[in-house]
């Protein structure tokens, strides 16, 4: 809050938000992004990952050609996307930018990113990649991204707690809640797993699981299904588990969360393969050494998974040099060499073939209480096809993540997802986008 | 900032052009003009512009965008959204409990000061005010680890007590961040009062004195009634200020999901612009927030000067 006079203040008011704003007007056209063998010159990249001041560094040392300075920026969570997106649109953004997969198409719908058709070597990049991983960064015919990491979800467990439950690791979605009615009975005070509201990005993956499809195409229609039949199956199911006090409601990463998982009244986390480091910062200094494993997500039967979270890399509309901004996407995508600059920042699992070996001899898992990369391994050999992300994810994270703000008082999952399909409906209509429900 | 020193300036311009001195002042007042134009006017007119306008796409919308006129349709979103019209709810309720709380405390305070020894009154008035030099969004995030259950010493004494309370909870998150409020803010009015107090006439005050008035009497039929236009400033400023709530409750969502993404008016506008990329429906909430805080400003100023009058 700011005290001032009253006719500052009354202008301030609407100019405080809006002068940000202003400088969304004018679309600055974007250079032709002509294919050049040889590109050369100064490109800026922006990350919120750890690591990449290091890539950065590496690629610089590698040529001399094209020079690339980093920059970090705040992660999604924290205001970076509001960032990114407001410099692109005034035309002082980076060359290349770190986008998550969930919110690349409204980048790409604003036209923020440009196509790297032409830009990059397809045959070396593009094509090598899953059919899954492709699915997330080609748009229409074109190609908006190279992918970065493939996340697949996970559980994460204390074994220490499973052998006090007197549980296997559970394989089922039906294990998993007997699961957390044994270790109920073994400690009155332990979940099992915590749901969290403000993730909901993962709330996507375990319906994306089960089979639903959020958004999709018809023609020149967008599909919207945010309580589709697999959502409503996956939601009343998590609402017993919190009925159940199986799972707790808290917030991810904050501090109640964190010390939940230091003191063992959480022995769970659905996660995926990055998850590795926070739980380890998290509960490291309470001995829980050894005990923490990965496992594949407990399944509805069939053998299925999903991607939480993962980045691509983009040449923005506002680089002056976009085939500069593509060589470096290619070395950040592709190249074991920037795997390697990383060092031991983070149990990454990369979509490129041939990287994730190389991280994983970088990374310390001694930690762990199994072979994590195995796991890893498993479960991105299960993901679920045909999922696709919307063209605007924000309207729906928001509307979601809010409206699973009444889940202690009274709300349901079952009425948060209508709500957000209502308000994802709703808003996309308002950009006038044609929507089929 | 620097604007408001010079912003006071603006009444006394007509009077100095009329002057002798009316092209040096001139001369002088040119360099804030230019930058209140650029800095505050010029954002006013063309948020005004942008709240007329929208961002069409069509299709599946990975095309280019139009921009074409809508005339008021942008208002009449944001007015139709829900969670618009529940945020101003909010900052109602928020202001109904706030505003007596924190004005009332500062009141007191002032009072308190005012008749209490010399000695002691410096310690006290710098203890006071000590909480509004802590940076708004550090006092949250002090607030946020003081609510946050198992964490909190706070919530863990109260349990030893037999209390068990959830600061951060849908009904009690509320009450928690006016608290946050009136701690920041009211050392920073008690001070304003405080030096309205120590204007009051020392003559009046041995007038009552000799007529028989105590300190309490004296407090509130003498004192009071001549601090009262010093409050309606401090109403006015707390009315502005409190209409533009945002870091509290930001700070709060990232421990809570008690407190939505829209859960004040502000909020919703940073998430119309920054989030959903809606600049234009953005722009039609931020000149209702501002047409508000006017019309309420004009209510306060009013009323004051009505009672001043009186």
């Amino acid at each position: 809050m700011k005290r001032r006079h009253l006719f500052a203040g009354v202008a301030g008011l609407a100019a405080s938000t809006l002068l940000l704003a202003a400088c969304g007007n004018g679309p600055t056209p974007a250079a032709a992004p002509t294919p050049t063998e040889d590109p050369s010159g100064s490109i800026t990249f922006w990350s919120s990952l750890a690591g990449m001041d290091k890539v950065a560094e590496a690629f610089n040392a590698s040529q001399d050609k094209i020079k690339v300075s980093f920059e970090t920026i705040p992660n999604g969570a924290n205001g970076g996307y509001a960032k990114l997106s407001t410099a692109i649109t005034a035309g002082n953004g980076p060359d290349v930018a770190t986008i998550e997969y969930p919110q690349l198409p409204q980048f790409v719908s604003n036209s923020q990113v440009v196509p790297l058709d032409g830009l990059i070597n397809k045959a070396e990049t593009v094509d090598k990649l899953t059919d899954e991983t492709k699915a997330l960064v080609q748009f229409g015919d074109k190609t908006y991204a190279l992918p970065y990491d493939a996340a697949p979800m996970l559980m994460w467990y204390r074994k220490d707690m499973l052998a006090k439950a007197g549980v296997e690791v559970p394989k089922t979605w039906d294990e998993f809640e007997e699961a957390g009615k044994k270790l109920k009975a073994a400690a009155p005070n332990s979940y099992l797993a915590s749901f969290n509201p403000n993730e909901v990005a993962a709330s996507a993956g375990l319906a994306w699981q089960a089979g639903a499809k959020w958004f999709g195409t018809e023609g020149d229609s967008w599909k919207v299904g945010v309580n589709d039949e697999a959502t409503q199956k996956v939601a009343s199911y998590w609402q017993k588990l919190i009925d159940e006090k199986i799972v707790k409601v808290t917030q991810a990463y904050s501090d109640e969360w964190s010390l939940d998982l230091a003191n063992s009244t959480v022995v769970g986390v659905l996660g995926a393969n990055w998850s590795a480091t926070g739980i380890q910062k998290r509960t490291e200094a309470s001995g829980q050494k050894g005990q923490w494993i990965a496992a594949e997500l407990p399944t509805w039967g069939n053998e299925s998974g999903a991607f939480y979270g993962g980045s691509s890399f983009n040449v923005t509309k506002s680089s002056k040099n976009p085939a500069a901004a593509a060589k470096f996407v290619e070395f950040l995508t592709t190249n074991q060499e920037a795997i390697k600059a990383r060092g031991n920042t983070g149990s990454a699992f990369l979509a490129f073939p041939g990287l994730t070996p190389v991280a994983q001899k970088a990374y310390d898992a001694s930690y762990f209480g199994n072979d994590i990369y195995e796991v890893f391994n498993k479960a991105y050999g299960t993901i679920t096809p045909g999922w696709q992300w919307g063209p605007n994810w924000d309207i729906t994270n928001t509307a979601l993540k809010d409206a699973y703000g009444k889940l202690t008082t009274g709300g349901t999952i079952h009425d948060a997802v209508d709500t957000a399909q209502d308000a994802t409906v709703g808003g996309l209509k308002q950009a006038g986008l044609s929507v089929k429900e | 900032m620097a604007t408001q020193a010079l912003t006071t300036t603006v009444p006394r311009r007509g009077r100095a052009l009329a002057g002798t001195g009316g092209r040096t002042a001139a001369l002088f007042l040119v360099p804030f003009f230019a930058v209140f134009a650029i800095a505050m006017i010029a954002p006013v007119i063309y948020s005004l512009v942008l709240s007329f306008h929208s961002q069409q796409k069509s299709g599946l919308g990975f095309g280019e965008a139009k921009t074409v006129f809508v005339g008021l349709e942008n208002y009449v979103q944001v007015f139709q959204s829900e969670t618009f019209v529940e945020g101003i709810a909010r900052l109602g309720l928020y202001c109904l409990i706030y505003i007596p709380c924190m004005v009332g405390g500062a009141v007191v305070f002032a009072l308190l000061l005012d008749a209490s020894v010399a000695k002691a009154r410096k310690l006290f008035q710098l203890l006071v005010f000590l909480p509004h030099a802590v940076p708004g969004v550090i006092a949250a995030l002090i607030w946020a680890y003081l609510y946050t259950p198992g964490i909190s010493p706070l919530v863990q004494a109260l349990q030893g007590g037999g209390i068990q309370i959830n600061f951060l909870d849908a009904h009690m998150v509320l009450p928690s961040i006016v608290n946050i409020g009136v701690w920041e803010w009211t050392g920073y009015n008690v001070i304003i009062l405080f030096t309205a107090l120590q204007a009051v006439p020392r003559e009046i005050l041995e007038a009552a004195r000799v007529d028989g008035a105590g300190e309490i009497r004296a407090a509130i039929s003498i004192k009071f009634p001549l601090i009262l236009p010093a409050l309606s400033v401090i109403m006015l400023f707390t009315i502005i200020g409190t209409l533009q709530l945002f870091t509290e409750p930001s700070i709060i969502s990232k421990a809570t999901a008690s407190v939505t993404s829209t859960w004040v008016p502000n909020l919703w506008a940073y998430d119309a612009a920054f989030i959903r990329h809606n600049l234009n429906q953005a722009a039609a909430a931020s000149v209702i927030i501002a047409g508000l805080a006017a019309i309420l400003s004009l209510a306060v100023t009013r009323l004051s000067s009505r009672m001043n009058k009186s």
